[in-house]
């Protein structure tokens, strides 16, 4: 189900790119912070919201990274290389096969975060992409989903 | 890898808007291709291309009235695929800046 669109979610079909837009409450500086400083990093990543159990950050252009979760049964460790580090405003790193960008723009007091995912040759991501699908604003596909998923029961 | 040709099936099948929407109309329930015609404004034989496309790809499938031949939606077909392979990475992302979010208003109090 989606939530009520705090982030919204692209795929763009030419560029091979997901896209998340994001806005917080807080300065630049430290949506930059949270992303690149391990006692920071560590606390938001793992989606189910328990505290990463290793979090290793070498920030600076081909310097790695390794996150992993507590739960690494069910996720591996999310490891990559940072390409390019410019605090406040922009970080690029290059995980799974994807490169991933991460820019902050200072805006209204708050932070419009852009994160995008670029996939050269995977085939999930050109999964995606056949689909065809917004997720934001094809409702009808995913008002299918959940009647399928109510009437599954 | 018959699940995975079966899911290539799938996508492809969605990849085209008309589908997706015979697709939600037949979510409502059965119909047939005279009923699906008159509302996507689009001929008879375009709208059974599409529907064997569908029913290729095991979205949909023939009703038991042989005269009136209605489409019906194949529950738990393979949307429940196609939806298991996209939902965890979009929500993965989302809880994370759900989680960004809240941690960043505790960053932002200031220091005792």
């Amino acid at each position: 189900m989606l939530n009520d669109e705090k982030t919204k979610t692209t795929i763009d079909r030419d560029t091979l790119t997901i896209t998340f837009q994001r806005k917080f409450g807080a300065p630049c500086e430290h949506v930059f912070a949270a992303w690149t400083e391990p006692e920071h990093m560590k606390h938001w990543w793992d989606p189910t919201g328990l505290p990463l159990s290793e979090c290793v950050i070498d920030l600076r252009p081909g310097g790695g990274f390794k996150f992993t979760n507590r739960d690494s049964a069910h996720s591996p460790p999310f490891t990559g290389v940072y390409r390019l580090v410019e605090r406040p405003s922009q970080l690029v790193f290059e995980a799974m096969g994807a490169v991933g960008t991460v820019r902050l723009e200072s805006k209204d007091g708050a932070t419009h975060m852009t994160v995008s995912i670029r996939c050269a040759s995977a085939e999930h991501l050109d999964q995606f992409l056949k689909l065809g699908v917004d997720v934001n604003t094809d409702r009808t596909f995913d008002n299918l989903v959940d009647y399928l998923r109510k009437s599954a029961r | 890898m018959h699940k995975q040709t079966q899911l290539d099936l799938a996508f492809a099948a969605l990849a085209d808007p008309t589908r997706r929407a015979i697709l939600a109309r037949l979510s409502q329930g059965e119909a047939t291709v005279s009923e699906l015609s008159r509302p996507f404004g689009l001929r008879q034989p375009t709208i059974s291309k599409h529907l064997r496309v569908l029913e290729d790809a095991g979205f949909i499938r023939q009703g038991r009235d042989a005269q009136r031949r209605p489409r019906q939606l194949v529950v738990g077909g393979p949307l429940k695929d196609v939806d298991g392979w996209i939902r965890p990475f979009r929500e993965q992302w989302e809880g994370r800046f759900d989680n960004l979010d809240s941690y960043l208003k505790k960053m932002n109090k200031p220091k005792k």
